[in-house]
């Protein structure tokens, strides 16, 4: 059970830093654009 | 309609004649299927296979052998006309569909040609048995012409992006991997006698071909236009 | 970036986390599954599913430049060729790890493995033509065309291709995914990931798009 617990935690972490890597590139266009 | 069909033979024409003159193509087409086959058969010929794996084998085979002699040898019926600048004088000779009609045509001559002469060696050399005949001869008019109808739009692309060889296998491989699947499991079918497959992959080939077609016809303007 | 926007996408942001969760935790296992092996289908059959419609999307936006000549056409029609091969390049590496827990082996190439691979050659080679040449509408133009005749080979690898390869391999085992006997709660899922993964890939189209344009900006100002 626990490597199942184990992966998820794995791709939420995947999750999480593909948001903040996108949200980030998000407001530098938003920034150049205005 | 007859008007634009001869003038598309004469676009045909024209470069047939030209290529039999120098046979620049023909000659990559002929050199580099027959020393493939040469490689296949030394190495392989027609004892090594067992036979129950023999007609798909040998299917793969062929197919291979025509699919990249017909990536050497048809990359430059565009390139040719842009290199001697004879491409704008034909841009006002003839319309659009003509000259994508007529330089589909002169493909497809030059793919029977080197099948004409390769299927026969092939099936000498290796011992490749086919139960259908007839069919297997439909099953490489139809793959040949869908072979030369996705050619003809991507050599008329790359003329266009005017880089050397390597981008036209680039290209052209991979929209022909479909085709060449249908087409090696319709030779397996006539290989073997499987009149079912063979249908189901004839319709398939036929259904390939003609969607091609279509949409390179419409296509080709704008490519040519430029 | 405005209210609605930033609102959507820290809602996207939380719903994929409940997406997650769920896949893992409050699914339970299912039968005649390997092991943990459904919940990837919680991941892979969006991604491919996304990837198709990005790829959709391309050949739209290149039939959009072909007619208008605008040059948000080919912004859209190459960034979601981009997209479409990610996704792609996800659902065949999804896809891997599920045969590898199922059937003991990465790769094997039954028939929708190989026709991702054919898919990711053709929108590979996409990219290759756009780099050849340089000038931008001919740019444009020339690989928009390639991108319509691309999309033509795609219902033929997913549909004909596929039955085809049966006649031609007929001992690769049964690799149909086994997601004919879904119940509600995988349904229900299944259903949510594509909604994330569908909303993930408009967000990062329109990031994809705002970059090119401002790109094609800066080139037009240096002339």
């Amino acid at each position: 059970m626990s490597d199942l617990t184990g992966i998820m935690a794995v791709t939420m972490i995947i999750w999480i830093g593909l948001f903040a890597y996108v949200y980030r590139l998000d407001r530098k266009v938003s920034r150049l654009e205005d | 309609m007859s008007r634009w069909l001869a003038e598309a033979l004469a676009v045909a024409a024209k470069d047939l004649r030209a290529e039999f003159r120098t046979r620049v193509a023909l000659n990559s087409l002929a050199l580099f299927a027959l020393t493939t086959l040469a490689a296949v058969s030394y190495t392989i010929g027609p004892y090594r296979l067992a036979a129950e794996d023999r007609p798909f084998l040998l299917s793969v085979l062929l197919w291979i052998v025509i699919f990249f002699a017909a990536l050497a040898g048809l990359d430059r019926s565009f390139v040719k006309e842009e290199e001697s600048h004879t491409a704008p004088l034909l841009r006002l000779a003839a319309a659009p569909t003509v000259v994508w009609a007529g330089k589909l045509l002169y493909n497809l001559v030059l793919i029977f040609v080197l099948m004409a002469m390769l299927a026969p060696l092939f099936c000498v050399l290796m011992g490749f048995e086919i139960a259908m005949p007839w069919r297997f001869v439909v099953v490489l008019a139809v793959g040949g012409y869908g072979l030369a109808v996705i050619t003809t739009i991507v050599a008329a692309i790359i003329a266009q992006a005017m880089t050397r060889g390597a981008l036209f296998s680039v290209l052209s491989l991979p929209l022909l991997l479909p085709l060449l699947i249908i087409v090696i499991e319709g030779t397996r079918a006539v290989a073997m006698g499987d009149l079912a497959s063979f249908s189901e992959s004839l319709r398939a080939m036929i259904t390939m071909a003609g969607a091609m077609t279509i949409v390179s016809a419409f296509l080709f303007p704008i490519v040519w236009r430029d | 970036m405005n209210r609605v926007g930033f609102a959507l996408k820290w809602f996207l942001f939380v719903w994929m986390v409940v997406v997650i969760w769920a896949a893992f935790m409050w699914i339970p296992s299912a039968e005649g599954f390997k092991g943990e092996s459904s919940r990837i289908v919680f991941f892979h059959v969006p991604t491919a599913w996304v990837a198709t419609l990005a790829f959709l999307v391309s050949c739209i936006a290149s039939g959009m430049y072909l007619w208008r000549r605008e040059p948000k056409y080919d912004f859209g029609a190459a960034v979601s060729a981009g997209l479409g091969l990610l996704y792609a390049v996800l659902a065949t590496v999804t896809g891997a790890i599920f045969a590898k827990i199922m059937w003991g082996a990465y790769w094997n190439w039954d028939p929708r493995q190989t026709s991702i691979t054919i898919l990711l050659l053709i929108y590979a080679a996409y990219f290759a033509l756009r780099s050849a040449v340089a000038d931008p509408e001919k740019r444009a133009t020339l690989s928009a065309v390639y991108s319509i005749l691309a999309f033509v080979t795609v219902p033929f690898l997913m549909f004909i291709v596929p039955r085809i390869y049966f006649s031609l391999h007929p001992d690769v085992m049964t690799n149909a995914d086994p997601d004919n006997s879904l119940d509600s709660a995988h349904l229900i899922v299944l259903l949510a990931s594509l909604a994330g993964f569908t909303g993930l890939s408009v967000w990062l189209y329109s990031v994809g798009t705002r970059i090119e344009k401002i790109r094609h900006r800066r080139r037009q100002e240096v002339l």
